[in-house]
C-alpha cells in the first residue's frame, strides 16, 4: 500500500494527523514522516510512473526519473532539517501547513503531467501561505495576502497555458516545452514568477522575511527550487534564460548590500542563486544542467542554514536587523560556528559544498562561450561574498557590540543547523555521492589547481577590497531604513487605491499609467459602493423594484423573440 | 552625509572584549589576509593555468576581478540608496 | 408496484404530509419525515439506475393515456435530479440543525416537517412530470411550502423576506401559467413531449414566441437570474438555517432543470438558440451574475447572507453552460448543479452549526471557532474550496467543464472571466479561513454533537469524493446532456 503512494503523500496525508497527536510522540512523528517518505522514494524503480485517466485525460501523477528524482531526495532533507529545527514550535498551524508544503513541494517534482503539476503548485501556494500568517501581525498579514495573489496567478498561468497547449499539441506532459507557443509561452511566466525572475521577484523579499523564524526555512527550500526543477524540465537550452538569469544573479545584491533586515538580505540573496540555477538551466548542455541540479542541492542546504541561523537570532532576539546586532558570538557561539560554515559555502570557498556545484555551471558557461554571462557570474560570485559571506556573519554576530546578552539557540535548533552544517562541510570534501546522484553521467573536477587558486584569488581579494573599504570608511553603513524594490508599484500605489478593493492587478496598472489612477480609484470605490451591504446590488431591491426588472427582462425577451430573431 | 549615525551604545561594562575585538587581533587578521592574498597571486607564478578565455591566464587576474567587482559593487549600491532610500514605516 | 415508482416517489411525500399532523410529537415526525427521504431517494436511485440501463420511463397517471392524461416521464435528467434532490433531504431532515434558528412555538414543529415534506413533494413533482400545467402545480406547491419554512425564521425579518419572495415567487409562477396558456392556446395540448412534436411547424406563431418570452422570464425568477435574485438573498439568510440548507441546494437547481426542459427539449436547441439567439440575452445576465454575486459576496458581513450572494453566482455558472448548448457545456452546467446542491447545502449546514452553538451567523461568529469547533470550521473550508474550484474538490471538476466548453465554442473570453470570477471567489473564501483560524475566539462554544457535524460532512465528504472520482457525476451528468440535445448513446 504505502509503496503505491505517490512521493510526497506521506508527508501530505501524515500532516493531517498531526494535531491528533501530542508532546513527544507528536515530534518523533514529525521527524518520522520525511524518513519514511525518503525511504518510499529510494525504494521506487527508476523510470518508475503511474498513469491514469481523469475526464477522458492521459495523466502521469508520478514519474521518476534522474532530474526529478534528485529534487525528491533533497526535499526530503530539507524537509527533516526544517522539521527538526521547527521542533520546539507548538503551533499546530505551522506544523500541519509545514509539512503538507513539503508534501506538496516534493509532489510536484514527480508530476508527469501539466493538470498534477498545476495541482501541487496550487498546494504549495495554499499551504505555505499559513507559514507567514502564523507570525500573526499585521505586516506579516498583509504580506501573505499579497504573496498568496501572486502566487495563485502563477498558477493561473501555468493552468491557462496548460489548456492551451493541450488544445495545440493534443498533449498534456510534463516534458520540453519550449517557447514555440502562446501555451508554453504562459506557463514559461508561470514559472518565471516562482523562480522570482528580474521584476517578477519582488513577492520573495516581501513575503520570506515576514514568515515565522522556522517558517522561512521551509520557505526557502521548496517553491523556488521546484521551479528551478520546472524549468529544467520543460527549458533546458531556452537561450532567453541566460540573460535572464545574469540579470537575477547581479540586480539583487546590489539591494542586499543595502538592506538592513538580514532576514531580506538572505531573501535577495536567494533570488541572486536561483539566478546561477537559472542560467544553467539556459545553457542546457548536460554539464550545465548537472550543475543546476547539484547547485540546487547544495544551495537548499546552506540557504536553509543561513536562515536557521537568523531565525535563531530571531528567536533569541526579537530581530534580525543589523542596526539591532552585533556581539552576539558570546552569547551564541555555536549559532555563530554554523552561520560561519553557511556563509564559507554559499560563498563557495573550496571544500564547501558551494564550490563543488557552482564551478560547474561557471564552466559550462565558459564552454559554450556564454562570455558576457561568465562574467557577470563572476562578479556576482564576489558579491556573494559580500552580502552572505561577510555581511551576515560579520553584521549579525560580530561587528559593533550592541550589548546584548542572550542564550544558545533551543538544542534542536542547533541539531537542524549542526546537521546541516556537516552536510555542507561534506558535500565540499565527498562531493562523489551529490554527483552520481546527477542527471547525467559526470565527467567534471572541481578541485584542480585552476578552479582552486582563481577562485581563491577572487574570494580573498573581495575580502581583502572589505577590509580596505571598511577602513576607508566607503562601505555602505548600516541604516534603519528600507529601500524601494518593484514592490513599489503594488504597495506604495495600492495604498493610495479604493482600501477595501486592494486589488494588486488594478492598482499596478494605475500606477504604471499614473492618469488611470483617479479611475481605477474611482472604480474601486465603485465597486465597493455597489456591492456592500446597502448597495444597489449587495442589498435586495424592494419587491417593486424588482418587478419592474421582471418587466423589463420580459421586454428584452419579447424583443428578441419578435424582432430579433431570424424567424 | 548621515543623517543617522549607527549608534554605538559601549558593551556593558564588567565585561571583557572578545578575541575578535581586541583590536591587536584585528590587526593579526588583516595581516593574515593580506598574506593569503599574495599568496594566491603568487601561486598563479607555479602552475600553468587552464583557463576558457585568454583573458583568464593573465596572471592576477581573478584577484583583479574579484576587487573591482567588490568595490564597484558597494560605490554603485551606495548611489543607489540616495534614490531607492526610504524610511522604515514608508509602507505602513 | 415497481412499474409504479415515478409516481410513487411523488405520491408519498405528499401524502406522508398530513400523517404528521397526526404523529404530533416533535422526536416521532422527525424520524418519519427522514424515513420518508430515504424512501425517496432509495426509489430515486432505482429510478437512475433503470433509466440508465432500459430508457426512459413513462407513466400514465391513473391510466390515462398521454397527451390528454398528466404523463410522467422520467430520463437520464430528471432521474439524476430526483436523486440529487431526495439526496440533499435525505441528509438534512435528519440533521441534528433541522429545527435551529426557527421560531417555531412550542409544539408545533409538526407542521414544519409537514411543510418540508411538502415542499419535497413539490419539487419532486416538477422534476419528474411531463405535463406543463402539472409543472404549475407543483411549482405552486413548492412555492407556498417555501414561503411558509422562509417566515419560520427566528428573526421578525424573516416575515418580510417570505413576503417579498411571495410576490416575486407569483409573479413568476404568473408568467408560467400566462406562458403555458399561450402554447395550449395555439397546440391544444399540454404535454411536453407533445409539445415538442407540434411546435416545429407553429414557430413562427408570434403568440408562441411570446409564450415562449413568459416561460423563460418565470422560470428566470425562480432560478434567480441575475438581475431577478432580488428574494433570494433575503430569503437564505433569514429562513432557519436549514432550511436554506434544503431549498438553496434543491429549489434554483429543480428551477434549472425546467428551464432546460423547456428551452431543450420543448423548444428545441436549433430554435432557442440558432434563430432567437437566446444567449445573446442570458450569456451577459450570466457573466453578470458570476461577478456581481461573488463581489457581492465579498462584502457581506452574514455568512447566510454571503452563501446566498455566492450562489447567485454559481447559478450565474450554471446558466453559463445552459447557453454554450453544447454537450460539454450543458455536462459543466448540469454536474455544476449537482456539485454545487452538495457544497451550498453543507456549507449551510455547517452554517446551522455554527448558529447553534454561538446564537448568530455573522462572519465575526466564526471568529476564532478553528479551534473551538474544528470539524464544522473545517468543513466551512473544504466547501469553500470547493467554491472557488480548487483541483481536488468537486467545485474544480465542473469549472472545467464549463472553461473547456467555452473553449470548445470557441469564447475564449469566456473562459477567461470564468477564471477570474473564480479569483474573486478566493477572497470571500479566505475571509472565513482567516477569522475562523487567525481571530480572536468571541465566544466560549464546544463542537457541536455528532448529529450536526455528520450530516454536514457527508455533503462536505461527498465534495471530496466527487471532486476525484467523477465516473458517476460526470456520466449521469453527460448522460442527462445528451438526452436534453437528443443524442442517442
Amino acid at each position: 500500500m504505502i509503496e503505491n503512494l505517490p512521493p510526497g503523500m506521506i508527508l501530505i496525508l501524515g500532516a493531517l494527523l498531526v494535531p491528533f497527536l501530542r508532546g513527544r510522540v507528536a515530534g518523533l512523528y514529525m521527524l518520522l514522516l520525511p524518513v519514511l517518505g525518503l525511504a518510499q522514494l529510494l525504494a521506487l524503480p527508476d523510470q518508475y510512473s503511474l498513469n491514469l485517466e481523469f475526464l477522458g485525460y492521459e495523466l502521469q501523477p508520478v514519474r521518476v526519473d534522474r532530474l526529478s528524482r534528485i529534487f525528491g531526495i533533497i526535499f526530503h532533507l530539507a524537509a527533516f532539517l526544517s522539521v527538526l529545527y521547527s521542533l520546539h514550535v507548538k503551533d499546530r498551524i505551522q506544523q500541519v501547513s509545514g509539512l503538507a508544503y513539503a508534501g506538496a513541494g516534493i509532489g510536484a517534482v514527480f508530476a508527469g503531467d501539466l493538470i498534477t503539476l498545476f495541482i501541487y503548485w496550487e498546494l504549495t501556494a495554499i499551504t505555505s501561505v499559513f507559514l507567514i500568517w502564523a507570525s500573526r501581525t499585521e505586516k506579516a498579514h498583509r504580506a501573505g495576502l499579497r504573496y498568496l495573489v501572486v502566487q495563485v496567478l502563477s498558477g493561473v498561468l501555468l493552468l491557462a497555458g496548460a489548456i492551451m497547449h493541450y488544445e495545440e499539441s493534443g498533449s498534456l506532459a510534463f516534458g520540453h516545452l519550449g517557447l514555440g507557443s502562446t501555451g508554453t509561452q504562459l506557463i514559461f511566466l508561470g514559472f518565471g514568477i516562482k523562480a522570482a525572475f528580474p521584476l517578477l521577484h519582488n513577492w520573495l523579499q516581501d513575503a520570506y522575511p515576514q514568515a515565522t523564524p522556522t517558517g522561512t526555512v521551509f520557505l526557502s527550500a521548496f517553491t523556488t527550487k521546484l521551479s528551478i526543477y520546472a524549468l529544467a524540465r520543460g527549458y533546458a537550452g531556452t537561450d532567453i534564460l541566460i540573460p535572464i538569469g545574469a540579470a537575477m544573479t547581479a540586480f539583487p545584491i546590489f539591494f542586499a548590500v543595502l538592506e538592513n533586515d538580514l532576514r531580506r538580505v538572505l531573501a535577495y540573496s536567494l533570488n541572486n542563486q536561483l539566478g546561477f540555477m537559472v542560467v544553467g538551466v539556459g545553457i542546457g548542455t548536460e554539464l550545465a544542467l548537472n550543475g543546476t541540479a547539484a547547485h540546487a542541492f547544495a544551495h537548499i542546504l546552506y540557504k536553509a542554514l543561513l536562515f536557521m541561523t537568523m531565525g535563531a537570532v530571531l528567536h533569541r532576539t526579537g530581530t534580525t536587523k543589523a542596526t539591532d546586532l552585533g556581539g552576539l558570538y558570546k552569547s551564541m557561539p555555536w549559532t555563530t560556528f554554523f552561520c560561519l560554515i553557511g556563509a564559507a559555502s554559499i560563498s563557495a570557498f573550496p571544500l564547501f559544498s558551494g564550490f563543488v556545484s557552482k564551478s560547474m555551471i561557471l564552466t559550462a558557461a565558459a564552454e559554450e562561450h556564454h562570455l558576457g554571462a561568465f562574467l557577470v557570474l563572476l562578479f556576482a560570485s564576489a558579491g556573494v561574498l559580500h552580502h552572505s559571506g561577510i555581511k551576515i556573519p560579520f553584521y549579525g554576530f560580530f561587528g559593533h557590540d550592541r550589548g546584548l546578552r542572550t542564550r544558545e539557540a533551543p538544542l534542536n535548533m542547533l541539531l537542524a543547523m549542526g546537521c546541516a552544517a556537516a552536510l555542507c562541510v561534506g558535500l565540499g570534501v565527498w562531493y562523489e555521492p551529490l554527483y552520481a546522484l546527477l542527471p547525467y553521467a559526470v565527467d567534471f573536477e572541481p578541485y584542480n589547481v585552476t578552479h582552486v587558486v582563481t577562485q581563491l584569488q577572487l574570494l580573498l581579494f573581495a575580502l581583502a577590497a572589505f577590509i580596505f573599504m571598511y577602513k576607508v570608511h566607503l562601505e555602505p553603513p548600516e541604516i534603519r531604513a528600507i529601500h524601494l524594490d518593484t514592490d513599489w508599484f503594488y504597495r506604495r500605489a495600492g495604498k493610495r487605491l479604493a482600501l477595501s478593493l486592494g486589488a494588486s492587478v488594478q492598482s499596478l496598472w494605475a500606477a504604471v499609467t499614473g492618469s488611470a489612477l483617479g479611475v481605477a480609484g474611482g472604480l474601486g470605490a465603485w465597486v465597493a459602493r455597489v456591492h456592500r451591504p446597502g448597495g444597489p446590488v449587495g442589498e435586495p431591491l424592494p419587491s417593486g423594484k424588482s418587478a419592474l426588472w421582471a418587466a423589463l427582462l420580459l421586454f428584452a425577451f419579447l424583443v428578441l423573440a419578435l424582432l430579433v430573431s431570424d424567424i | 552625509m548621515e543623517p543617522h549615525p549607527p549608534q554605538n551604545p559601549p558593551p556593558p561594562t564588567g565585561d571583557e572584549p572578545g578575541w575578535p575585538e581586541r583590536p591587536k587581533n584585528v590587526r593579526r587578521l588583516i595581516a593574515l589576509t593580506i598574506v593569503l592574498c599574495v599568496a594566491a597571486v603568487a601561486a598563479d607564478l607555479f602552475y600553468s593555468k587552464h583557463g576558457h578565455y585568454g583573458f583568464e591566464n593573465i596572471t592576477g587576474f581573478h584577484a583583479l576581478y574579484g576587487f573591482f567587482s567588490y568595490v564597484g559593487l558597494v560605490l554603485i549600491a551606495g548611489q543607489l540608496r540616495k534614490f531607492l532610500r526610504r524610511e522604515e514605516d514608508y509602507y505602513d | 408496484m415497481s412499474e409504479h415508482l415515478s409516481a410513487l416517489i411523488v405520491v408519498l411525500p405528499l401524502l406522508a404530509a398530513p400523517v404528521c399532523l397526526l404523529l404530533r410529537q416533535t422526536r416521532m415526525v422527525r424520524a418519519w419525515t427522514s424515513i420518508v427521504a430515504w424512501a425517496c431517494l432509495c426509489m430515486a436511485l432505482t429510478l437512475l439506475e433503470r433509466v440508465h440501463t432500459g430508457g426512459v420511463i413513462t407513466y400514465a397517471m391513473g391510466g390515462w393515456d398521454p397527451p390528454l392524461g398528466i404523463e410522467y416521464r422520467l430520463d437520464a435528467l430528471n432521474a439524476y435530479l430526483l436523486v440529487i434532490v431526495t439526496a440533499i433531504a435525505s441528509v438534512v431532515f435528519p440533521s441534528g440543525v433541522i429545527l435551529t434558528d426557527t421560531s417555531l412555538p412550542e409544539g408545533k414543529a409538526h407542521l414544519y416537517f409537514a411543510a418540508l415534506l411538502l415542499c419535497l413533494a413539490g419539487l419532486l413533482g416538477i422534476t419528474s412530470t411531463g405535463d406543463l400545467f402539472n409543472v404549475f402545480v407543483f411549482v405552486e406547491i413548492t412555492s407556498l411550502s417555501s414561503y411558509t419554512l422562509i417566515s419560520l425564521g427566528k428573526n421578525r425579518q424573516a416575515l418580510t423576506a417570505a413576503f417579498s419572495y411571495l410576490v416575486m415567487g407569483t409573479i413568476g409562477g404568473t408568467f408560467l401559467l400566462v406562458g403555458i396558456g399561450f402554447l395550449y392556446q395555439v397546440t391544444g395540448t399540454l404535454n411536453m413531449n407533445d409539445l415538442a412534436l407540434r411546435l416545429p411547424e407553429l414557430l413562427g406563431s408570434r403568440t408562441i414566441l411570446a409564450g415562449f418570452a413568459f416561460l423563460m422570464v418565470g422560470g428566470s425568477i425562480k432560478l434567480a437570474v441575475f438581475p431577478l435574485h432580488q428574494w433570494l438573498p433575503n430569503a437564505y439568510t433569514h429562513a432557519p438555517a436549514a432550511v436554506s440548507a434544503f431549498i438553496a441546494a434543491t429549489a434554483t437547481k429543480v428551477s434549472y432543470y425546467l428551464l432546460a426542459r423547456i428551452i431543450f427539449t420543448v423548444f428545441g436547441a436549433a430554435f432557442v438558440f440558432d434563430a432567437l439567439h437566446l444567449h445573446w440575452l442570458l450569456m451577459p445576465l450570466a457573466i453578470a451574475a458570476m461577478f456581481a454575486g461573488s463581489l457581492a459576496a465579498v462584502f457581506q458581513t452574514d455568512l447566510k447572507r454571503l452563501l446566498a450572494y455566492s450562489s447567485i453566482a454559481q447559478i450565474g455558472y450554471m446558466t453559463l453552460g445552459l447557453c454554450m448548448a453544447s454537450e460539454t457545456g450543458l455536462t459543466g452546467g448540469i454536474v455544476h448543479l449537482f456539485n454545487h446542491a452538495l457544497m451550498k447545502g453543507g456549507l449551510f449546514l455547517a452554517v446551522a452549526c455554527v448558529v447553534m452553538r454561538t446564537g448568530s451567523s455573522s462572519v465575526n461568529a466564526i471568529s476564532g471557532l478553528g479551534r473551538k469547533m474544528p470539524l464544522t470550521m473545517a468543513a466551512i473550508v473544504v466547501g469553500g474550496l470547493s467554491l472557488i474550484g480548487v483541483p481536488g474538490t468537486a467545485g474544480f471538476i465542473s469549472k472545467w467543464y464549463l472553461v473547456v466548453g467555452a473553449l470548445e465554442r470557441g469564447w475564449y473570453a469566456v473562459s477567461v472571466l470564468i477564471l477570474l470570477s473564480s479569483l474573486i471567489a478566493v477572497v470571500y473564501v479566505w475571509r472565513l479561513v482567516e477569522t475562523a483560524f487567525f481571530g480572536v475566539p468571541e465566544h466560549e462554544v464546544c463542537e457541536v454533537p455528532w448529529t450536526s457535524w455528520l450530516p454536514t460532512w457527508i455533503l462536505i465528504g461527498a465534495t471530496l469524493v466527487f471532486g476525484i472520482w467523477t465516473d458517476v457525476t460526470v456520466g449521469g451528468a453527460s448522460a442527462a446532456a445528451r438526452a436534453l440535445l437528443g443524442v442517442t448513446p
